[in-house]
């Protein structure tokens, strides 16, 4: 800081005596502030490192292994349910539980949605009885844990009567027993990935007469209902597609040729593409961060927080590099993995012209007091899945209710008068007016209870569902590799809770686009 | 505009001349110690400069009021005096204490520089006592006992002494105002600062704020006031200030100021406001 | 009315105002309610279906003969205490005792409760009473208990009645000449002695009710006593000095009330609250039998260096004089305790140390006149003590011997659990959410890491995590209970959702409200402690309610892990018990009952509580 000559008329001398003397450090804000952070920093790493060498020195006197060499070894187990009862590894018997978990978490959040608009409504209903019938519903469940819910509809369900031949509701149709509830399922046949390759274009097609029909009422006034339309385009690609769809085995060739190109790609490829991507994805940031904290005359003004952005940026981009550059397993992985999976592709693409896209079945008992099992045969709902199920779905339509019931009363009531006042019919205040205002209120905290319902489905473990805590368990317990198990569970609920709150938030950011 | 910021230029024109000899001045002043000292203040939000090499000096027991549209830079300029805001170019010296990192000088000037928002910022979970009181026990580590009898002292003051039990919530928008003049004060300052302390009134509350502005300059309080109000200004003020885009454009007595504005974006503003 | 609430359309309160009842007739009332247009009858009869169906099924569930009730009632104990030694079972009734009596205490002192208008509860009754005549039609009951229950029920409506008319009446009486001020003269009830009328009736059927003695006899060969008769004296007895204890406490609290200063009572109670954990707790599973010659030679010359040098490093800290050098010895003697803590010494020192520590950062922003300073030495010396008897206590051989890992088990466990998780995840939770809102990016940044990760992840994984893999982290020669791994890990998860409720509170406090602290001289500490955290903690205390009664929930996670909560107990234990197999339906369904009946009412005081506040701050 430069000590310019003084302006003002009078000098006052006594002023300036206290000025240009360096701050000394101890009082200096930053200096303070930084120092604190980095202690901080420092604690944090120092304990993570102690604790883990002490962990590690534990594990090894107790001859502990923390290797991830299970996923690729044989195991012996069998699990309840799933794409895979008797998997090969350790690895397979955990992705069966990721692939139930995902099953269980996706079924749970659309009944649940449906559920929780019926309970929110009802509370909301002119009608006393349907009020207080909410009432009920949401004050009983939502205060009866979880876990306790689960285990009583276990407790329930296991007292159902023994399965037979011609027991159930509906023979043949519907059986309700202790081995499980099994209806009717219609399910993907080899044909589906053809006819989607249909429907696909449909979407393209059903996008295009969208858009179209929409600058009819643009520029004519008239009625057009453009989303119908373009719904009803795509359900007819879907039932032209049901007869048309071997016309598109070819693709199954493309695909087979993108795989042998990324067979024969060298190593180096995707190092130097992605190192490349890093640094210059980095690069634009900081460059473009740094144009918006430059004025006109260039005058650059960061604060602390925004240069520890940039360093943060640059240190995690020339991370990664480094990784890629250290651990070429990474980049074989990927093009490994690109090739199995445009493999896999073609595979599905290389079917008997004639196969139907879809199937059906009904459930069929096979043998005596036994179901077969899942996917072979009819639609079945094992106790497990069917206890967490009935649970997870009942106690967050509580929730969802209580908060589709919040999103409406939110809403101004001056918001329906005025619409009602310009002339609005009920059906159109509720549809153009009030349901968009609620919706943007109700959007986030539902999105929240879909987290809580995902996570929610690890209490399975407790009526034995095969899901991920489940699985993994069984794993830890006969390979003895905890700490891996548990790494392996964390990863995968943190990317469900990942793309669960991207996909809230993506349809947040659009709702208040939509606003403006 | 187009000149490197960094050389300063000691003989800015507008920094310079008139600050020291008020010529139309209620009150001679002239022997007076400079309190606070701006050279070559500058300030950018982002690309926005919000201070253009603002240069000013105000003096002992001096009333300044500072005019100018808004967006002019006004508030910006009050508030880096208390360090509210960072500037980022040139110096600030309040009461012979720069505004640099230091901490100490940061808690000095604080505690020297008293204080009154816009949108009065009382703490809504204390009463009115506590409001008062909570400074002078905290920061300046008087026993409880002395600081509630100054403070019911600076109420009856500001002349609401039968509001003390209650919370601000509870007060007019007048009232919350001259409750935070009272906190202000409390602290003993040396200097008070007013962030355009009337315009979240409504317009029968602003006189009982404006009288007891009033009553403390005439008491001799370094004050520096941002403000619309014209008819305080030309009744109380020792000088005006008239800022725009940034830069101070004219200085002087409420007398000349008004009758005879020197600059063109001076009288454009006056013949606007008038 | 309509009106009002037009103009001030976005305040609405979804709560219906009751005045549109009692004007209607029954008749009009009904067809407004239920039948107003055809889908409305259609749902109504719909929705009457459903009701019956669900009550009939329920009532034919609990009253079926073949439900082994009798597994409940007689291993009461078990899902209360778990396997708590019998002789012992006076500590038990004394940490009750003592949690009553301050529950009595803080009633009065905080002035919980309302009154309600009598004609109200009188209505309610008279509801309750047609509900209960309704349900025991639905039910299969024999004829003779239809008609005991309808008997039942007539007396409950007919006493209902009898409130609502009479006192109704009077009120239209002397309300007539008096126009709309009737309202003040409408008589009322307190609520708490509507509670202490229902609790003694409950308590007083203990005793003229022949609910049936059941216990297990512990003879040679253990077996199951179920007989008729009254509840067991072991039950009634205590159970009539806890009611008796909680009345004359709130009475007791009534007069401190009027003639003690409330700040220094309310205080004085929360600090009692506090420290009621930890010292209940220890008080039921240990009888320490303390080595005097360790105690006088080794912890107490500790406890006394601890208490007279950090006395005086502290009154000198909080000099208003000291300045800058008070903050550099403030962190010395922290890099001291980190190291302190590192190095294998007596636990107590290294513990005291960090708290001293702590306390010495802490010391700028408390700094003052000389009554200041011997308040914040007073809290040192306080906080000192009371952890220092602790750790020497937990060091000392318990003379209470149960089996099992843990002395006390059910649904005492449950609340132990819970009561600690949050103990321990306030103050983590608070720091974490001023962390995250902080300026200081690698605070923020270590903060919203933590956070998020732990948000991402289920609390089961977490439990796991830390009953199996916690003593594989601890040095060599530390040792932690399962139940305090677990409750650490609880505590770590539970901090993280408390983090972010504080932060919501956090970011509606303003700017403004910054900046004034900030222009009259105050520090950060001073700032966040005074001005910023009491706003943001009153403005998240229902979310931060909500989550106490989710933490209070959760704990049924515990049975996961295999601890032997109240869950667990009912799941796994009593149902393998050769006199009651198969009887987890029952089980089961009446722990839903307590957890409902614990989490409802946590749930509608919070709502009171938030309606309280609500209006308190227009």
């Amino acid at each position: 800081m430069t000590s310019p000559t003084d302006t003002s008329g009078t000098q006052p001398s006594d002023t300036h005596a206290a000025v240009s003397a360096r701050v000394p450090l101890w009082r200096d804000v930053v200096v303070l502030k930084w120092v604190t952070q980095v202690f901080l920093l420092v604690v944090v790493l120092g304990a993570m490192w102690f604790l883990a060498s002490q962990a590690g020195d534990n594990l090894r006197a107790r001859n502990i292994n923390t290797e991830f060499d299970f996923i690729e070894r044989p195991v012996d187990i069998q699990l309840g349910e799933g794409i895979d009862t008797h998997p090969d590894t350790g690895g397979r018997a955990l992705w069966t539980g990721m692939v139930n978990t995902l099953r269980l978490s996706l079924a749970g959040i659309i009944f649940a949605t449906a559920l929780g608009v019926v309970v929110g409504l009802a509370r909301l209903s002119d009608n006393w009885l349907v009020r207080q019938l909410g009432s009920l519903w949401v004050e009983t469940l939502r205060n009866i844990p979880l876990l306790v819910q689960m285990v009583f509809y276990f407790s329930i369900l296991t007292t159902l009567p023994r399965v037979g031949l011609d027991t159930g509701p509906i023979n043949g149709w519907l059986h309700i027993s202790n081995k499980g509830i099994s209806m009717p399922r219609v399910f993907i046949a080899d044909g589906f990935y053809q006819w989607l390759v249909v429907v696909l274009i449909g979407a393209a097609v059903g996008r295009y007469v969208h858009r179209r029909r929409s600058r009819i009422h643009d520029e004519t006034g008239a009625d057009t209902s453009p989303v119908l339309w373009a719904l009803g385009t795509v359900a007819a690609f879907g039932v032209v597609g049901l007869f048309v769809h071997p016309a598109f085995s070819w693709l199954g060739g493309v695909f087979g040729a993108v795989a042998g190109v990324l067979d024969a790609l060298p190593l180096v490829v995707p190092q130097i593409l992605l190192c490349g991507v890093a640094l210059g994805v980095t690069a634009t940031w900081i460059l473009r961060f740094l144009a918006a904290h430059r004025s006109a005359r260039g005058h650059l003004s960061l604060t602390d927080d925004d240069w520890f952005r940039v360093l943060f940026a640059a240190a995690a981009s020339l991370a990664v590099v480094y990784l890629m550059v250290r651990w070429t397993g990474l980049s074989s992985w990927i093009l490994n993995s690109g090739r199995d999976l445009f493999e896999v592709i073609e595979a599905k693409f290389d079917v008997d012209g004639a196969a139907r896209p879809f199937d059906a079945m009904r459930p069929d008992i096979v043998q005596k007091g036994k179901f077969p099992n899942y996917g072979t045969n009819g639609l079945t709902m094992t106790l497990g899945f069917a206890a967490v199920f009935f649970a997870v779905v009942f106690y967050t339509s509580a929730f969802i209710g209580e908060n589709v019931r919040g999103g409406i009363l939110a809403v101004p009531k001056g918001q329906t008068e005025a619409a009602l006042a310009v002339g609005l019919t009920r059906g159109q205040v509720l549809r153009r007016v009030v349901l968009p205002q609620a919706f943007r209120v109700i959007l986030p905290p539902t999105g929240n209870q879909y987290l809580n319902l995902t996570k929610n489905t690890s209490l399975a473990v407790a009526v034995g569902f095969s899901e991920i805590v489940q699985v993994g368990t069984t794993v830890f317990n006969q390979t003895g590799r905890t700490l891996p198990v548990v790494a392996i569970w964390m990863l995968f609920y943190l990317s469900c809770s990942l793309t669960i709150s991207v996909i809230v938030n993506w349809f947040n950011v659009r709702m208040k686009l939509v606003e403006r | 505009m187009t000149e490197n910021p960094t050389e300063a230029n000691p003989l800015d024109p507008v920094a310079d001349a008139p600050a020291d000899a008020p010529t139309g001045a209620a009150r001679d002043l002239s022997g007076a110690r400079d309190v606070i000292v701006c050279e070559d203040v500058s300030k950018w939000y982002g690309d926005f400069q919000a201070l253009d090499r603002v240069s000013a000096t105000i003096r002992e027991q001096e009333v300044v009021v500072v005019l100018g549209p808004s967006g002019s830079g006004k508030s910006t300029w009050i508030r880096c005096i208390n360090r509210l805001e960072i500037h980022q170019e040139g110096r600030i010296v309040v009461d012979d204490v720069e505004l640099t990192n230091d901490l100490r000088n940061i808690e000095k000037v604080r505690s020297e520089v008293g204080m009154v928002f816009q949108q009065f910022n009382l703490f809504p979970h204390l009463t009115i006592l506590d409001n008062v009181t909570l400074a002078p026990i905290w920061v300046r580590k008087k026993p409880r006992a002395e600081a509630e009898e100054q403070a019911m002292a600076l109420l009856e003051r500001v002349g609401i002494p039968e509001q003390a039990a209650k919370y601000p919530g509870q007060l007019s928008g007048g009232q919350q105002q001259r409750v935070a003049i009272a906190r202000a004060l409390a602290m003993e300052p040396r200097i008070m600062l007013f962030d355009e302390p009337t315009s979240a009134l409504d317009p029968e509350m602003i006189k009982e704020v404006l009288d007891v502005m009033k009553t403390l300059a005439h008491s001799g309080m370094t004050m520096m006031v941002v403000t619309h109000e014209m008819g305080f200004a030309k009744e109380v003020a020792d000088r005006l200030i008239f800022m725009e885009g940034g830069q101070i454009v004219e200085q002087n007595t409420p007398e000349a100021f008004f009758s005879n504005p020197t600059e063109e974006r001076t009288k454009l503003f006056l013949s606007q406001i008038l | 009315m309509s009106e009002l609430s037009s103009t001030t359309g976005n305040l609405e309160v979804p709560y219906t105002p009751p005045p549109a009842t009692p004007h209607l007739a029954p008749r009009e009332w009904v067809r407004a309610n239920l039948f107003s247009t055809p889908f409305n009858s259609v749902l109504t009869v719909m929705s009457a279906l459903i009701l019956a169906t669900i009550g009939r099924g329920l009532l034919s569930f609990l009253f079926n003969p073949i439900r082994q009730w009798d597994a409940t009632a007689t291993n009461l104990r078990l899902l209360m205490t778990q396997a708590y030694p019998e002789e012992q079972y006076l500590r038990v009734w004394v940490c009750t005792a003592v949690i009553l009596i301050l529950t009595g205490l803080s009633l009065a002192v905080w002035r919980a409760g309302s009154h309600v208008p009598v004609t109200k509860v009188g209505r309610n009754l008279l509801a309750t009473g047609a509900v209960v005549a309704l349900m025991t039609l639905l039910a299969p009951f024999s004829a003779s208990a239809t008609v005991q229950w309808l008997v039942a029920a007539a007396v409950v409506a007919g006493a209902g009645e009898t409130l609502r008319r009479g006192v109704g009446m009077r009120a239209s009486a002397s309300g007539a000449g008096g126009s709309d001020e009737s309202g003040d003269q409408v008589a009322t009830i307190s609520t708490l002695t509507l509670i202490a009328i229902a609790l003694g009736g409950l308590v007083a059927s203990l005793w003229v009710v022949p609910y049936g003695h059941h216990s297990y006899l512990m003879d040679r060969t253990p077996r199951v006593l179920a007989e008729p008769g009254t509840v067991a004296m072991t039950t009634k007895l205590p159970w009539t000095i806890m009611l008796l204890i909680v009345v004359a406490a709130t009475f007791l609290g009534r007069s401190m009330r009027d003639r003690l200063p409330t700040n220094a009572t309310r205080a004085t109670l929360l600090v009692a609250w506090l420290l009621a954990p930890p010292t209940l707790l220890y008080l039921v599973l240990r009888d320490p039998s303390f080595d005097m010659g360790h105690v006088l030679g080794t912890d107490l010359p500790i406890f006394g260096a601890y208490a007279i040098g950090g006395g005086l490093l502290l009154s000198w800290l909080t000099r208003p004089t000291t300045g800058e050098i008070g903050r550099i010895v403030a962190a010395v003697v922290l890099v001291v305790g980190f190291c302190t803590f590192l190095t294998p010494m007596r636990m107590i020192v290294r513990i005291d140390m960090l708290m001293l520590a702590s306390f010495a950062l802490a010391a700028p922003t408390f700094a003052g006149g000389p009554r200041a300073r011997r308040r914040y030495v007073t809290g040192w010396l306080g906080v000192l003590g009371v952890s220092s008897w602790l750790i020497t206590a937990i060091n000392t051989p318990s003379t209470v011997d149960v089996p099992g890992d843990f002395f006390i088990g059910g649904l005492s466990l449950t609340f132990i659990v819970a009561v600690f998780t949050i103990v321990v995840s306030f103050p983590l939770g608070i720091l974490l959410a001023l962390a995250r809102t902080s300026t200081m990016p690698i605070f923020r940044l270590l903060a919203t890491w933590f956070i998020e990760f732990v948000r991402g992840v289920p609390l089961i994984t977490i439990l796991i995590f830390f009953s199996i893999m916690v003593p594989l982290f601890l040095p060599r020669g530390m040792e932690l209970g399962e139940v305090a791994a677990v409750v650490i890990g609880y505590a770590l998860f539970s901090s993280a959702y408390l983090a972010e409720n504080v932060r919501g509170g956090l970011q509606s406090v303003t700017r403004g409200q910054h900046e004034a602290a900030e222009a009259v001289g105050m520090t950060t500490g001073q700032k966040t402690v005074f001005i910023v955290l009491p706003q943001a903690l009153r403005v998240s205390i229902p979310p931060l309610v909500g989550h106490c009664i989710g933490v209070f929930k959760e704990t049924s996670l515990l049975a996961i892990i295999g601890l032997f909560d109240v869950l667990y107990i009912a799941r796994v234990v009593m149902p393998n018990q050769t006199e009651f197999m198969g009887s987890t339906r029952e089980n089961v369904l009446f722990v839903s009952l307590i957890y409902w009946i614990f989490a409802y009412q946590m749930s509608k005081a919070s709502m009171r509580l938030e309606r309280r506040t609500g209006l308190g701050e227009r």
